[in-house]
């Protein structure tokens, strides 16, 4: 065995140090959320499950529960929906108007949240529909196509059009193209960028809550509230199972798809 | 010869553009529908006129943008962009090693710390915000650690304060800017810094030398990320800070949910993104383009 370099020490020392910074708001949370003390605090004292049973108990943190499970599968299937044929179109035919709906699309996502939060206030306003659930999920679905949008765009691109000329000198249809080729090349990638709206969309705070905080509370408007009002150990409970959830859905995209890949890594990785 | 191949050619352009227009339709008009028109209205409600009760009606008027060149409202965006650029400063000079590290991992290693940067990305900042609270709070870890090493006398809690305003936004846009730089760096190659190596530099200078000014660009745009993401930053600076750290995000949506005025919130947010834009451009300029990644 060879003996590692310094370099290679303070590299490590470097990367353990981050892992301890990100993971330490997830263990403090998790530790809270199972400590029997009504108290904030931190290390635990004592196991206990009672506040998971507050928590699935309580008829409002459940109804908040089904509103984001709501909004967020809507925004994510909206945004992809919309997403899937300005890429296509800008992959097949090089179009110029795909293009520009494309930049149009991801503007969005670069604007300050606040400043889309307000905007959508107000657009909500002017239509007259307004405190409903699904105005949550078009306005998170128009914010966050930028994703979609950029990781559909990179799935094309990845597909041999090679493979394509050769399904067509070989008789193969449109149809038989897109079955044969097109789709399971771009399965990992709809996949991934569903996942990636639904668990953003389900975390989002300031426009669910100036859209239609007032009627529909989501998750984070309803944490945030408990937050203001003074500290309750259900709240905890709600966070661990938002970051269950995240961790399980990427996980789960990591073994279905090439995840290196999908993230925008070209180069081939060796095992 | 060039005849016929432009007549064989004309049915098929016709198809092409049929085929686009039938596949663009519904996007397009969802776009004009949930992005054009809430940005017009947007501009449009900033020149209207405020009535009372959180009301306005159209109209045409510079009621707001003169409210807006008040030295308060100046003091506070000049306060968020120097918040931000700090923001900016600290988190790449965690992110871009990180990346790098990342990026030159085993698969599996690699997969799983995509996996973790990840699901630190989609935690909700009202969560992250709670959990720092927690954390920093006087009966936290910290404060005891510090107690017990005797690096403070009393335990008393870590906020509000600028401080950890700014560990709490580094780490919310942490996660986002390792995700943007890691597409570039997987691509950099290994050639110059190895050429940089057997010549006799040093890893650290074969680093800052050779592989930061490869990656100029990406590391420009991430940075114009971080500030477009911090200056309007909004539960961070309202829960770990004191109203003087408060950053043009809360004082814009307080504008609009507290007093209600919605046209002055709509001239904040315009001057605001005009503000980024000529940043961006400022970015283009500097950076140029680079690899972005799908974040």
């Amino acid at each position: 065995m060879t003996r590692a370099s310094p370099a290679i020490w303070a590299q490590r020392a470097f990367m353990t140090l981050l892992a301890a910074f990100i993971a330490a708001p997830l263990v403090v949370v998790t530790g809270v959320s199972f400590n029997d003390s009504r108290r904030m605090s931190f290390p635990p004292t004592h196991f206990s499950l009672t506040w998971y049973k507050d928590f699935f108990g309580d008829p409002d943190w459940m109804t908040s529960l089904k509103a984001t499970l709501t909004i967020s599968s809507m925004a994510a299937l909206i945004s992809v929906a919309i997403a899937l044929p300005i890429a296509y179109a800008a992959w097949r035919y090089r179009s110029r108007v795909s293009k520009v709906l494309a930049g149009v699309g991801a503007g969005l996502f670069l604007l300050p949240g606040v400043v889309v939060a307000v905007m959508f206030s107000a657009f909500w306003g002017v239509t007259g529909h307004v405190g409903h659930i699904e105005n949550v999920a078009f306005s998170h679905a128009a914010v966050f196509m930028g994703i979609p949008l950029s990781l559909l765009a990179v799935g094309f691109e990845s597909i041999d059009r090679g493979l394509l000329e050769a399904a067509k000198t070989m008789g193969a249809g449109e149809a038989d193209a897109f079955r044969m080729v097109i789709r399971p090349a771009m399965t990992p990638y709809i996949i991934c960028a569903l996942a990636y709206v639904f668990v953003l969309s389900m975390n989002e705070y300031l426009i669910a809550y100036m859209v239609a905080g007032f009627t529909v509370q989501t998750l984070p408007i309803r944490i945030f509230t408990n937050m203001r009002a003074g500290y309750e150990p259900t709240m905890c409970v709600a966070a661990v199972l938002f970051m269950a959830v995240g961790f399980c859905i990427f996980s789960l995209l990591a073994t279905i798809g090439d995840l290196p890949k999908l993230m925008g890594r070209q180069r081939p990785l060796r095992n | 010869m060039s005849e016929a191949v432009a007549l064989a050619a004309e049915p098929y352009a016709k198809r092409r553009s049929f085929g686009q227009a039938l596949i663009l339709a519904a996007p397009a008009i969802f776009l004009a529908a949930f992005c054009i028109t809430p940005i017009i209205l947007l501009i449009q409600m900033s020149f209207a006129h405020h009535d009372d009760g959180g009301l306005w009606s159209p109209g045409f008027e510079l009621t707001q943008y003169k409210a807006l060149a008040d030295p308060v409202f100046l003091r506070v965006v000049s306060f968020s962009l120097l918040l931000a650029a700090s923001t900016a400063v600290v988190t790449i000079c965690i992110a871009f090693p990180a990346a790098y590290f990342i990026s030159r991992m085993r698969r599996r290693a690699q997969v799983a710390w995509l996996v973790f940067v990840l699901g630190a990305l989609s935690l909700s900042e009202v969560l992250i915000v709670f959990a720092f609270q927690v954390l920093l709070s006087s009966s936290g870890v910290v404060v005891k650690t510090l107690v017990d090493l005797h690096l403070m006398a009393t335990p008393h809690s870590l906020y509000p304060n600028l401080g950890a305003v700014v560990i709490c936004l580094v780490y919310l846009v942490l996660p986002y800017v390792i995700l943007f730089l890691y597409p570039a760096v997987s691509q950099l190659d290994e050639e110059m810094p190895q050429a940089a190596s057997t010549m006799g530099a040093s890893p650290l200078r074969t680093f800052f030398l050779v592989t930061t000014p490869l990656m100029r660009g990406p590391l420009v745009s991430s940075a114009a990320l971080v500030v477009i993401f911090t200056v309007s930053s909004y539960l961070t600076p309202l829960v770990l800070g004191r109203p003087e750290t408060w950053t043009v995000g809360v004082h814009l949506s307080n504008t609009a949910m507290d007093a209600g005025d919605m046209p002055l919130a709509a001239a904040q947010a315009v001057v605001l993104v005009t503000a980024i834009i000529g940043l961006l451009a400022l970015v283009r300029r500097l950076g140029g383009g680079g690899r972005t990644a799908p974040v």
